[in-house]
């Protein structure tokens, strides 16, 4: 008899260049082709061959927004993988292995409720031609031990190595139905799980690839980057895009360039963007402010990863928000979205571009890899995103254009942007501060002017586009506080104290500039206590709010071993607040 | 027809010393502008920081003042974004042979249609008389009083090196000679690089007017012909006198050549109210 599950979470575990992370986001692809919500995240280090990867897959009949719960199947491609990972293991769990380690593991599954799988991986692969297609029997192993369907699996293989030669397609299918039909010949089924109609408009996507879709949609033209993990990823698939959307995508030979190459092309007219990490956006900072002072609109993706200095390049953090909103010398305005999930990732990315553009100044989209690169099912519809470009003047426009002033001083702060081409509306954009021609100016009055009309430009943006996320009862007395990607992992939380009746207000900011600043303090003052969570080791959101509001968020929760937050922590952090009143 | 007077920038004080060398890189490159009937609401001159790189604002075109040294990457963008459009890039030698040589190298190799006009003083003047990449060995300056250490980096066997494919010099002293340069540079399809002698009257007192008048020699007066890579280098070192003129040019297809989403028309001349992503958002499913 097999268990009838609502919720499994698989573990993949192996070396580096084994194919794990494909193999992994196949079975992640499965769960979501059968109508399940499906949370990813994998974990490993800089490097190329060796080492150890994880990626681990839960998968739920309900929305998820986290990994939450033991491991119920383990896919170790090594012997590393069971030794690392058999203290996560649920009861009642499997682990599939490879037949060869038979011998060494016995003794280690013997004491424990675990069932062993061992499937000849190596052996079999090695028949057919390469080791490389232990994945695939392994996958093949994981759908018949829960009861899954051959043909929902070789549907995948089939559009995931359709570019690839036909042989290579076949021996992945053969691979599969080889691992399916092993178990089904030799063990009895421990699992099973429902298979379900998919859900139109949902999708299994990454934060990286979230505002890859949206900067699309959104209409950008090009993209210059240097790679940098984690965000590199971007890079890779605006690339591969590139000739289907008709946008340029440019590899420059550093940071600096590739920053000053989106302020040349936004110049020109073009929606342009860049994506880095820390190390990189570091490189970026005096352009950043060109951008503010020369009212050039443009997109950076700051996707962190733990710092400082080079740091660890494949591990998450949230340590850069105070950075990215004071970055560069001077006072000028930008925009700081930070969003929670890969559905936020794109509806903001959409609206940033917009806000950009509508206030003539550049904007950061933090990110971090936890976000960056972990897979979520998430809900996507494109109908109402309109293309809104603000003051941008047409030809026809500027055809009768007089005595233009590319800087003038509007009551908005906002001034009609010509674009080179167009007759009427020649001027300098300029890096020299300059009065409302564009023309260099040391002049104080001038200077002041222009100081307070790059300023104002912020208070056009609807405030209803930035205001934060709120979960739970308003009258609930415990407020929690989040940003960016911890907002999953906090929403998984809530799920387990829901279960338990302790009442909780969830916050989760998307945005530190413009600040909802009215609309925070009212949540805090309305809490009788309150408790933020961040993934970095001076509680930057904390600051930053107090600077907003004056008010200082009592509890602090933080967590800066380059790891995301996990369920467990965030439940215990927050009952015992609650237990405490 | 484009007229000189069409170029002239009336409100705009230039602020250049008495005497400066960049006096006659601005009429000769008004000049090219005419004779290459580039029309201004077409053309986009982009320059870095330091003295020269106020020219933006004494001609009327659109211009774009970038960061020090980041001229040529900001360049490459407007070019990117709209390569209909007559780039021009002047910048010192601090600016392109320093701080933003590494730019220099790569829009040189990626082959970029546009012209590099670099104002080339072998000394930083802006900020008072430091040493530059340029500067000759055991020259004293202020950031250099015991005598410049390293030696100096040799533009036209860079750009050789890197890929450029109109590559020449010029001398500020001789206005129609450097005009007549700056137009071929604009008519080459390609990355043109003209390195400009121009001396500093203030903080230069070696390489002068009078120690570039004795010096220079002009290539085309000889029987060189700017054909040959090898031969180019060889000439690239010569340094008892000193050959202005074309060193070298190729034709290669540019950057934007290769591209065949700039086939059709501009990307800034392309739609973007309405882009349909069902189809790639439906690999997710």
């Amino acid at each position: 008899m097999s268990t009838k599950l609502e919720n499994i979470v698989v573990k993949f575990g192996g070396e580096a260049g084994e194919g794990l992370m494909t193999a992994g986001f196949i079975a992640a692809k499965y769960f979501q082709r059968t109508g399940l919500f499906v949370f990813a995240e994998n974990d490993y280090p800089s490097l190329i061959r060796g080492g150890h990867n994880t990626f681990t897959v839960r998968a739920n009949t309900e929305k998820i927004y986290a990994l939450d719960g033991k491991v119920d199947i383990l896919i170790a491609l090594d012997k590393r993988s069971v030794l690392e990972h058999i203290n996560e293991l649920s009861a009642n769990s499997v682990v599939i292995f490879d037949k060869k380690l038979e011998g060494e593991l016995s003794q280690i599954f013997t004491n424990k409720n675990i069932y062993p799988v061992p499937v000849p991986l190596t052996q079999h692969s090695a028949e057919l031609g390469d080791l490389i297609y232990s994945n695939q029997i392994a996958i093949g192993s994981l759908i018949g031990l829960i009861g899954g369907k051959l043909e929902i699996l070789s549907t995948i293989l089939k559009e995931k190595f359709s570019s690839k030669k036909e042989e290579i397609l076949e021996k992945n299918l053969a691979a599969a139905t080889f691992g399916y039909d092993f178990v089904k010949m030799h063990f009895k089924e421990p699992f099973e799980l429902p298979i379900k109609e998919q859900k139109k408009n949902y999708y299994l996507l990454d934060g990286n690839d979230a505002v890859c879709l949206a900067s699309i949609k959104a209409g950008v033209k090009l993209v210059a980057e240097y790679p940098m993990s984690p965000s590199s990823s971007i890079l890779h698939w605006m690339a591969a895009h590139s000739q289907d959307y008709g946008i340029v995508v440019k590899q420059t030979e550093d940071e600096i360039a590739a920053i000053n190459y989106v302020l040349g092309a936004a110049y020109a007219g073009v929606r342009a963007m860049t994506a880095t990490s820390g190390g990189g956006f570091s490189l970026m900072t005096e352009a950043l402010g060109n951008a503010g002072l020369a009212e050039i609109p443009c997109v950076i993706v700051e996707v962190q990863r733990a710092g400082p200095s080079t740091g660890l390049p494949t591990y998450t953090d949230q340590a850069d928000l105070l950075f990215v909103i004071n970055a560069s010398q001077g006072e000028f305005p930008r925009i700081v979205c930070m969003p929670g999930d890969p559905a936020e990732a794109f509806y903001e990315t959409f609206n940033v571009w917009n806000m950009a553009e509508l206030v003539q100044t550049p904007a950061i989209i933090l990110l971090d890899k936890y976000l960056g690169e972990s897979f979520q099912t998430v809900e996507i519809k494109t109908d109402n995103l309109v293309v809104k470009r603000g003051l941008l003047q047409t030809d026809q426009e500027m055809e009768n254009a007089k005595q233009f002033l590319r800087h003038k001083i509007t009551p908005s702060g906002i001034s009609p942007r010509s674009i080179p081409g167009q007759k009427n509306g020649l001027y300098v954009a300029s890096s020299y501060e300059h009065d409302e021609s564009g023309y260099s100016s040391e002049d104080p009055l001038n200077r002041v002017m222009q100081i307070d009309k790059r300023a104002r430009k912020l208070s056009a943006i609807n405030p209803q586009l930035y205001q934060p996320v709120f979960f739970g009862p308003a009258t609930a007395p415990l407020l929690v506080v989040s940003w960016g990607s911890s907002k999953g992992v906090i929403l998984e939380a809530l799920k387990h104290l829901n279960r338990q009746n302790i009442p909780i207000r969830y916050m989760h900011i998307k945005y530190a500039i413009p600040f909802a600043t009215d609309t925070v303090k009212e949540a805090l003052v309305s809490a009788s206590k309150s408790i933020i969570f961040e993934g970095n080791s001076t509680a930057q959101m904390r600051s930053y709010i107090r600077q907003k509001t004056g008010i200082l968020i009592e509890n602090v929760c933080l967590k800066y071993d380059a790891r995301p937050f996990q369920v467990e922590q965030v439940v215990n952090e927050i009952k015992k607040l609650y237990q405490s009143q | 027809m484009v007229e000189l007077s069409q170029l002239h920038e009336p409100t705009h004080t230039i602020t250049w010393c008495p005497g400066c060398g960049n006096f006659s890189i601005l009429a000769a490159l008004k000049k090219a502008i005419v004779d290459c009937n580039l029309e201004p609401h077409n053309t986009v001159i982009v320059s870095g920081i330091g003295c020269g790189g106020k020219i933006p604002h004494f001609i009327k075109t659109y211009g774009f003042e970038s960061l020090h040294g980041r001229a040529l990457a900001a360049a490459s963008g407007i070019k990117l974004a709209n390569h209909k459009l007559e780039v021009i890039v002047v910048g010192g030698d601090g600016d392109g042979y320093g701080i933003g040589a590494n730019h220099f190298i790569h829009a040189s190799r990626r082959n970029y249609d546009m012209t590099y006009i670099v104002q080339n003083n072998q000394i930083y003047g802006l900020t008072t008389g430091q040493a530059s990449p340029t500067s000759e060995k055991s020259m004293k300056t202020k950031s250099t009083p015991f005598g410049v250490i390293e030696q100096p980096i040799n533009p036209i066997a860079l750009a050789l090196a890197a890929g450029a494919t109109f590559i020449a010099r010029g001398f500020s002293g001789d206005l129609t000679h450097l005009s007549n340069l700056i137009s071929q540079g604009i008519k080459h399809k390609g990355f043109a690089f003209i390195d400009v002698f121009q001396p500093c009257v203030i903080w230069n007192h070696i390489n002068t007017f009078e120690y570039f008048r004795k010096k220079c020699y002009k290539l085309e007066q000889t029987d060189y012909k700017p054909n040959d890579k090898f031969e180019a280098f060889r000439k690239a070192f010569e340094t008892d006198k000193l050959p202005i003129g074309v060193f070298y040019q190729e034709q290669r297809p540019t950057y934007e050549d290769e591209l065949p989403q700039l086939s059709t028309s501009p990307l800034v001349k392309q739609p973007i109210d309405n882009i349909d992503i069902q189809k790639t958002l439906e690999k997710y499913l």
